[in-house]
C-alpha cells in the first residue's frame, strides 16, 4: 500500500509542466479554440517530449511506461487546459495497436506514434449509442483483396486531423456477428469535422467501401479495455483541471471585494469551497483507484472503472458549476480561463459514460460485499 | 503507487482476524450485526478482551505497552474488528485521554492512569461541552480555583458520552479569565466518586440514554490530577483532536452497514425478484461509491503518515464525509424497512426479546437507529464547523 510517486514519475510530472508552463499558456488554448480547435501542432510538441510515446514499447521507439505515469501526465494536461488528443491517440490507440495479431501493422505504426509523425485515434463511438460498446452498425466484409468497411462513425477525436483511424465494425451483416477491429487510413474515409464545445474537434467520419486492415477479429474484450483506459485518463485529466479550476477560484476569493471586504470572507461562499474542496479530494481518491485498478481482471477493472468515472462525473459537475458560480459574472466570460475548464470537465464527464450510465452500471454489478478491498 | 498491501500487511491481518474469530463472542457480534441494545458490560467485557492481549490501547506506542503498530497495521486493526462485528471501542480512555497522558502527564500520572485504561477496568469519560460552549467550546465556563493542594471545581458539563458508567472525566476547566478565552483552560482529571459530582442522563429522541449532564457542586480535585501546566488545556486539547485523523471517518464500520443494508434490501424485496426497485438499488449503489472513494481518501492519509511524504491536511474532510455517509446508510435502511420501521418496541431493541415483531426482526432497530445517528453531522466539532477550518486552510485565511 503505497500512493507516494516514484522520483522518475515526479520528473516527468514537473516536465510536462514545464512545457505547459512555457509553451501552452491559456492565450494559446484560446487561440486554438478560436481558431477550430486544430492540435496537430500540439501533438508534434508532445511529441518532441516524448509523450506520444508514453506507452508504445521500447521496441517500437516509446519508453514503454504504465498507468500511473499516464495519470501523472493526464492531470498536468488537464491543469494547463492543453488541447491535444492525447488520451486517445496516445494510451487508447497503443495499447489496441499492440494487442494486434498482424504484428507487421504493430511494426508500421507504433514507431511513427512514437515520434510524433503518426496521429492515429480510436473511432468507437456511433451515432445512438449513447454509451454502449455493443451498438455497432458498421459491417466489414472479406473480400479477395482485403477488407472493406461500410457505415460512419461519430465524434471521432481529432478525426481531420488524423492519419487513420481504429474502428470497431461487424465481420457480417448479422446483428450478433463478432465485432472485429479495422485500421482505416484517412484516404479511405469521408469526413465532416467540427468544433467542438472545449474548445477541440472532432468528425463525423463515412466508410462507402473503405479498405481496411484487420487488427482483431474479435476485439469486444480490447474495445472495453481501451475505454477503461480512456475513463482512467478522464479521471486523472479532471483532477488537474478542477485542481487549476479551485486554485483560480481561491484567488478570485481572495481578492474580488463586494460589501467592503473580500467575497472570500462570507460563509456561504467559504462553505462552497470547502465542498468544492471535499469533491476534488474523493474525486482524486478515485482518480487513483481507477488508474490502480487498469491492470486487474477484467470484470473487477470494468466495476472499479465504472465506480471511479461515476464519482469523477459527480465531482466535475459540481466542481465546475460551483466555481462558475463563486465567479459571478467573470465566470461567464469567453475570455477567462475559468469557463473554458467548466465546459472542458462538462465534456469530460460526458466522456466514456456520465454519470448516470456508471450509475446503472455500479447499481447492476454491486456485489454483498464493498469497499477498495471487497 | 501500489494499491495492494504488502506480504506483511496481509499476513498482519490475517493475525487479527483469526484473533478475533477467536476471541470475540457470537452473542455480541450478533448484537452489533442487528444493531441491537449493547449494555455496559458488553461494552467493558469486550474492553477486558482487548486489553488483556494488549490491544485496548492499539495506537500506543511501545514504550507505553502498545503494541507499536504504524498507521496501516492500525487500520487493518480496527478495520477487521468492525467487520467482524465487534462493538465500537469506547474511545473516551485508550484513544483520547490517553495520548494526552502520554505527551503531557508527569510520569507519576502516567503511572498511576494509564495502566487501568489499558486494561479496559478504569470508564473514562469526556467533560467538554457546556450549555453555553458548543461549537465555541472555548468560551467554557465551568470553574477550578487554586486552593492550595487541590481544585475547587464548580459548573456543568453536558453531552457527557456514556458519563452514567464513567470512573472518570477529563476536563477542560477555566482557571483564568484574562485574555483571550483559549489562554484561561486548564485539562483536568477527575474521580467521578468525589463528592459533588452528580450525574444525570438525558433521554434522546430515539429513547437511547447514552449522554448526560454532569454537575460539579465545589468539587475538590487534587493538584496533581492537574495535565501539565494551568492555563494550557487548550494546547493539549488540540494535539487530543489532531490525534486521530483517519479514525474519525469511520468507513471501517460504514463498510459493515453497508453489506448490512444490502442484506436488509435483500430481504424486504427490494434488490432482486418480482418487487426488485431500481431507484432503491441506484441508491445503494451512490452510496457504495462514496464509500469507496471515502475509503481510497483513508488509505491516502494513512500511508502518507507512513511514508512522511506526503502532507494531507484532510481530517475535516473525513469527519465531513465519514459522518454524511452513517446517516445515509441508516437512512436507506429504515426506508429499506419502510412502514415496518415505524413501531418503536424498545425490548424488540434488546437481544433475545422473544415478543411479536412487526415485519421483520431487523427492522425494529432502524429507525431509532436513524434518529441516533443524527449526532455524527453534530459532535466533535459540527459539519459546519468542520467547513469552516477546510475552508481556512483551502482560502489561507
Amino acid at each position: 500500500m503505497d500512493f507516494d510517486f516514484t522520483d522518475d514519475q515526479t520528473a516527468l510530472r514537473e516536465a510536462v509542466q514545464r512545457w505547459v508552463q512555457k509553451a501552452f499558456p491559456f492565450e494559446r488554448r484560446h487561440r486554438l479554440a478560436r481558431a477550430g480547435g486544430a492540435t496537430r501542432e500540439v501533438w508534434r510538441e508532445l511529441a518532441e517530449l516524448g509523450l506520444t510515446g508514453l506507452q508504445v514499447d521500447a521496441d517500437h521507439g516509446g519508453l514503454g511506461l504504465g498507468a500511473v505515469e499516464a495519470m501523472l501526465v493526464m492531470e498536468e494536461l488537464g491543469r494547463g487546459l492543453v488541447n491535444a488528443p492525447y488520451a486517445a491517440a496516445a494510451l487508447m490507440t497503443p495499447m489496441l495497436l499492440a494487442g494486434s495479431q498482424p504484428s507487421a501493422l504493430q511494426a508500421a505504426w507504433l514507431p511513427r506514434i512514437a515520434d510524433g509523425s503518426a496521429l492515429v485515434v480510436p473511432a468507437l463511438q456511433e451515432a445512438g449509442a449513447r454509451y454502449r460498446e455493443d451498438v455497432c452498425a458498421t459491417v466489414a466484409t472479406a473480400g479477395a483483396t482485403g477488407w472493406t468497411l461500410v457505415g460512419r462513425k461519430s465524434l471521432v477525436p481529432a478525426g481531420d486531423e488524423a492519419d487513420a483511424c481504429l474502428v470497431p465494425a461487424r465481420l457480417g451483416p448479422q446483428a450478433e456477428a463478432a465485432i472485429g477491429l479495422f485500421l482505416v487510413e484517412r484516404a479511405q474515409y469521408g469526413l465532416r469535422a467540427y468544433p467542438t464545445q472545449d474548445g477541440a474537434r472532432a468528425a463525423e467520419i463515412t466508410f462507402a467501401g473503405a479498405a481496411a486492415q484487420c487488427l482483431l477479429p474479435d476485439a469486444g474484450a480490447a474495445i472495453a479495455q481501451a475505454n477503461d483506459i480512456g475513463i482512467a485518463a478522464a479521471c486523472a485529466e479532471a483532477v488537474g483541471a478542477m485542481e487549476a479550476l479551485l486554485q483560480l477560484t481561491v484567488e478570485y476569493m481572495n481578492t474580488r471585494q463586494q460589501f467592503g471586504k473580500p467575497i472570500g470572507s462570507f460563509q456561504a461562499l467559504r462553505h462552497r469551497i470547502a465542498d468544492v474542496k471535499m469533491q476534488l479530494e474523493l474525486a482524486r481518491s478515485m482518480s487513483y483507484f481507477a488508474t490502480l485498478q487498469l491492470g486487474e481482471p477484467a470484470a473487477q477493472r470494468r466495476y472499479a472503472l465504472s465506480q471511479a468515472k461515476l464519482q469523477l462525473g459527480q465531482s466535475m459537475r459540481f466542481v465546475g458549476q460551483q466555481c462558475i458560480q463563486l465567479h459571478g459574472g467573470i465566470g461567464m466570460t469567453d475570455e477567462y480561463a475559468a469557463s473554458h475548464y467548466f465546459k472542458r470537465l462538462t465534456m469530460l464527464e460526458l466522456t466514456h459514460g456520465d454519470s448516470l450510465h456508471h450509475l446503472g452500471q455500479v447499481s447492476r454489478q454491486m456485489q454483498d460485499t464493498a469497499g477498495v478491498f471487497a | 503507487m501500489d494499491l495492494r498491501f504488502t506480504p506483511a500487511e496481509t499476513a498482519f491481518r490475517a493475525q487479527i482476524r483469526a484473533w478475533v474469530a477467536e476471541h470475540l463472542p457470537a452473542a455480541l457480534s450478533h448484537k452489533v450485526h442487528l444493531g441491537l441494545h449493547l449494555t455496559r458490560e458488553d461494552q467493558q467485557g469486550w474492553a477486558r478482551i482487548l486489553g488483556r492481549q494488549g490491544w485496548l490501547g492499539w495506537g500506543w506506542p511501545e514504550a507505553f505497552g502498545g503494541p507499536g503498530w504504524n498507521a496501516v497495521q492500525r487500520h487493518l486493526f480496527e478495520e477487521e474488528l468492525a467487520l467482524a462485528g465487534a462493538p465500537r471501542v469506547v474511545p473516551f480512555g485508550p484513544v483520547m485521554v490517553a495520548p494526552v497522558i502520554m505527551a503531557f502527564g508527569t510520569p507519576e500520572q502516567q503511572r498511576r492512569f494509564l495502566p487501568g485504561i489499558a486494561s479496559g477496568d478504569v470508564w473514562w469519560s469526556q467533560g467538554y461541552s457546556e450549555p453555553g460552549a458548543g461549537s465555541d467550546l472555548a468560551s467554557l465556563k465551568c470553574k477550578a480555583e487554586r486552593r492550595g493542594d487541590y481544585y475547587a471545581v464548580n459548573g456543568q458539563k453536558t453531552w457527557t458520552t456514556l458519563g452514567q458508567y464513567g470512573d472518570w472525566i477529563f476536563c477542560l476547566v477555566r482557571t483564568s479569565t484574562e485574555g483571550k478565552p483559549q489562554t484561561g483552560i486548564s485539562f483536568l482529571l477527575i474521580d467521578m466518586k468525589s463528592p459533588g459530582v452528580s450525574v444525570r442522563p438525558i433521554t434522546l429522541l430515539d429513547g437511547s440514554r447514552e449522554v448526560n449532564e454532569v454537575w460539579f457542586d465545589n468539587v475538590e480535585v487534587p493538584a496533581d490530577q492537574l495535565i501539565g501546566e494551568e492555563n494550557q488545556g487548550w494546547t493539549y486539547a488540540k494535539h487530543l483532536l489532531s490525534h486521530e485523523r483517519t479514525n474519525i471517518a469511520d468507513v471501517n464500520r460504514s463498510k459493515r452497514e453497508l453489506e448490512r443494508l444490502k442484506r436488509i434490501a435483500k430481504a424486504e424485496g427490494l434488490w432482486d425478484g418480482p418487487h426488485a426497485d431500481g431507484r432503491f438499488r441506484d441508491q445503494v449503489a451512490l452510496l457504495e461509491v462514496d464509500i469507496v472513494a471515502l475509503e481510497m481518501m483513508v488509505l491516502r492519509v494513512l500511508t502518507a503518515q507512513n511514508s512522511g511524504k506526503q502532507s494531507l491536511d484532510v481530517a475535516g474532510l473525513l469527519k465531513i464525509r465519514g459522518s454524511e455517509i452513517q446517516q445515509r446508510a441508516s437512512e436507506l435502511m429504515m426506508l429499506a424497512a419502510g412502514p415496518c420501521a415505524l413501531p418503536r418496541i424498545d425490548d424488540a431493541m434488546a437481544a433475545g426479546w422473544q415478543g411479536e415483531h412487526v415485519g421483520a426482526a431487523h427492522c425494529a432497530p432502524l429507525a431509532a437507529t436513524y434518529f441516533n445517528l443524527r449526532k455524527t453531522t453534530i459532535y466533535g466539532g459540527s459539519n459546519e464547523v468542520q467547513r469552516n477550518i477546510v475552508a481556512q486552510t483551502v482560502l489561507g485565511s
